[in-house]
């Protein structure tokens, strides 16, 4: 854990909720990242998962300073970007860049895929390690470039004169990471990049993420809702719950042994796509919504939902992250002991598997 | 009409007279004198009562329309639907439009896929459920309201007294869609169609629906068609799964059957190509190559051609049939999976599989 290409410490971002007519009032905050930390080493995959409105996609563009943060700091090959303005700020582009999720939105439906792709060019101008094959800048270079990026994403040539609304989703997506990698940079944030496509399309462009990471050995930050895109991309994944990280572990070990209890319902509330497991697993199922991150809970935040909550503890003490084992972190105060099968859930949480008689094959698949 | 059916485990198809029976269903959207897009073409099946089908494809593969055309909710103009539903002894197609709505809400009920957009929201939850129960069962007031209270306390919507008098946009998207089933169960259909009720939904919501849905489902003795692209979603819920591609349903199988065994080369597909929670992380993925709209029409080959790795010119012919393969399993391909490389259970990647990069034609 030496060399981290980008650091957060107590990073919080903060929307102001205003009311009033004449004059406006500031009456409380979305509390949407609050005090998360994270270390992403370089050339490494770092996965955010969580449910809509846990503030997985704010930290994202946080870490990136698309949205304004409130306090902590991000530090970014070494250096705190947290304050950093105008030039300066536009020269770190160059070497952080997003993904976006929605590739029809995120593209200009009147720009040609040549003037997407070049415009990082022209703004910051080809990286130093592209000069020696396309030359100084120039808007032949930068053609050249271009093309070349666009094959590497899998698409033709012929595809720079054409308009977003000529391609698919997942051609356009392709173009969306083309754009990105065209500067070369180091670190990419891809913000939910395979939700919007089909099913048969997605491992398409996972494949392609992965091939782009080993070539240019690249960094990536997946925010995504779906855990099991999430784990196949990732070698460290963070689950976020109500603005905060509430379990960080190595991809493999998360799906073998989760620990918070959030991640237990989360995973086992996620469809199997294997009748096999899907009948042998018992369920743990959560009650209700997720709360406001206006008014978060007191102490642990996951206490309202909490199929293992405590009478002590959970509702007054607000549970730090804590690592209990090597690269495994976790916010829970009972963390070893429901690891250990000394706290059972509350029964009407469990959801008992359907049958065990198995038709037609042993359970071995469910782990 | 609340005659209650003892859920049916397993699909054992044939073995009672289905509720509901679509024979030959086609559905061409186009305007009169020019060549119309197929969107469904030419499917059928049965769904016995209690029964629990499941319809998946991707976008565009015609489940949507499939169900619309069912319930007589396709617009008059510019559509064509042919073949029949046969319920209850009638072609609900032909049905007239008055007679559509004495069925509908009552016999067939749907759940669809975004509860925001099809809640109306200027009119509070309590009268959307009522509304049917006023229509269909001539419930006075006071009885309605009562009925309905119960209703929503049954789809898990807590304090239902106060929600009842409450607007859709005051309900979050969970509690929406446990409304609008609240709508549909009103009148104790014999048939739900559920349209990609949990797409909207966050998974752990998405688990609570489900489960709401399966019990529901199983005590009134409803049969339900459940349509969705989620695999996962229809490995537990299902008891006989539709995969459908470009209008036509390529395979049927009983669920376990399908997974353990699936012979159509894009079922087989699909299941290669989904990053799985309990698979091996190292194992690279499958993607199937191209787009699902690179397809030709099933009146010249197999629409799925353009993007099997197993197509031969014997594929490039007509009007493919689906063929019984294993009792209860039809397929409609030339080389169907499996073959060669028996045991291969789910996600597993079968024989002659070679992994090269994706490339999409454009």
């Amino acid at each position: 854990m030496t060399d981290n290409l980008l650091e957060a410490a107590g990073l919080m971002v903060h929307y102001p909720i205003r009311s009033g007519m004449v004059v406006n009032r500031t009456i409380g905050h979305v509390k949407a990242v609050d005090g998360v930390d994270l270390a992403v080493p370089r050339g490494s995959t770092y996965g955010l998962v969580g449910e809509s409105g846990c503030g997985k996609s704010t930290l994202g563009r946080a870490l990136l300073r698309l949205e304004d943060i409130t306090a902590g700091t991000v530090t970014f090959q070494g250096r705190d970007i947290t304050k950093l303005r105008g030039e300066e700020l536009r020269k770190l582009r160059r070497h952080a860049q997003m993904v976006f999720q929605d590739p029809m939105a995120s593209l200009d439906p009147r720009q040609s895929v040549q003037s997407m792709l070049t415009e990082p060019l022209r703004v910051h101008g080809l990286a130093e390690s592209d000069r020696a094959e396309f030359g100084k800048n120039s808007a032949k270079a930068h053609a050249a470039k271009a093309a070349s990026m666009l094959e590497l994403v899998g698409l033709p040539r012929s595809a720079l004169g054409k308009y977003p609304h000529e391609f698919s989703g997942g051609q356009r997506q392709r173009i969306g990471i083309a754009r990105a990698m065209i500067l070369n940079p180091e670190l990419v944030i891809a913000d939910e990049p395979v939700s919007a496509l089909d099913v048969s399309v997605q491992a398409q462009v996972l494949n392609l993420l992965s091939d782009l990471q080993d070539r240019f050995g690249l960094t990536y930050v997946v925010v995504a809702h779906d855990l099991a895109v999430v784990r196949h991309i990732s070698d460290t994944i963070g689950v976020m719950y109500l603005g905060r990280m509430v379990e960080e572990a190595p991809a493999d070990d998360l799906y073998r042994e989760p620990l918070h209890p959030y991640t237990t319902s989360l995973l086992s509330a996620i469809p199997v796509p294997d009748p096999v497991v899907e009948d042998a697993r018992e369920r743990v199922l959560l009650d209700g919504d997720l709360p406001s991150p206006a008014n978060p809970p007191s102490g642990c935040r996951f206490h309202t939902r909490c199929p293992w909550r405590r009478d002590e503890l959970c509702a007054t003490e607000d549970p730090p992250l804590r690592e209990i084992a090597p690269g495994r972190r976790v916010a829970c105060h009972w963390a070893e002991t429901i690891a250990a099968g000394r706290i059972e859930p509350h029964a009407a949480a469990v959801v008992p598997a359907k049958d065990a008689e198995g038709a037609g094959g042993s359970a071995t698949a469910a782990d | 009409m609340t005659t209650t059916y003892p859920g049916v485990d397993e699909a054992s198809p044939g073995s009672r007279t289905p509720l509901l029976s679509v024979r030959d269903l086609r559905v061409t959207f186009g305007r009169r004198g020019q060549t119309g897009f197929r969107a469904v073409d030419g499917v059928s099946f049965d769904i016995s009562p209690g029964e629990v089908i499941g319809l998946v494809g991707e976008s565009g593969s015609g489940k949507s329309v499939t169900s619309m055309a069912i319930m007589g909710l396709l617009p008059t103009r510019g559509v064509r639907v042919e073949g029949e539903a046969l319920y209850d002894g009638r072609n609900l197609l032909d049905l007239s439009q008055r007679e559509l709505c004495r069925v509908r809400g009552s016999q067939l009920a749907m759940v669809f896929q975004d509860p925001m957009s099809s809640l109306n929201p200027v009119v509070t939850v309590g009268t959307q459920v009522t509304e049917v129960l006023h229509a269909h069962q001539k419930l006075s007031r006071a009885d309605a309201k009562a009925e309905a209270i119960d209703l929503l306390r049954r789809c898990g919507i807590p304090d239902p007294g106060r929600r009842f008098g409450e607007y859709p946009h005051q309900l979050s998207g969970g509690m929406r869609q446990r409304a609008l089933i609240a709508t549909a169960l009103a009148c104790k259909p014999k048939l739900l169609i559920c349209d990609e009720p949990t797409t909207a939904l966050d998974v752990t919501i998405q688990a609570q629906v489900l489960e709401l849905l399966a019990e529901l489902v199983s005590s009134l003795g409803t049969a339900m068609v459940m349509i969705t692209h989620d695999l996962g979603v229809v490995a537990g819920l299902c008891d006989r799964v539709n995969v459908m591609y470009a209008g036509r349903i390529v395979e049927q199988a009983p669920r376990r059957e399908l997974f353990a065994h699936p012979r159509h080369r894009y079922t087989e597909g699909l299941l290669n190509s989904i990053p799985r929670l309990d698979g091996d992380r190292d194992e690279p993925l499958h993607p199937i190559p191209g787009t699902p709209r690179d397809t030709i029409g099933w009146e010249k080959a197999c629409a799925f051609a353009p993007r099997c790795r197993h197509a031969t010119d014997e594929c490039l012919r007509p009007d493919l049939e689906l063929r019984q393969l294993a009792p209860h399993h039809d397929v409609r391909c030339v080389h169907p999976a499996g073959a060669a490389s028996s045991g291969a259970t789910g996600g597993a990647s079968a024989a002659g599989r070679s992994p090269e990069p994706p490339k999409e034609r454009s």
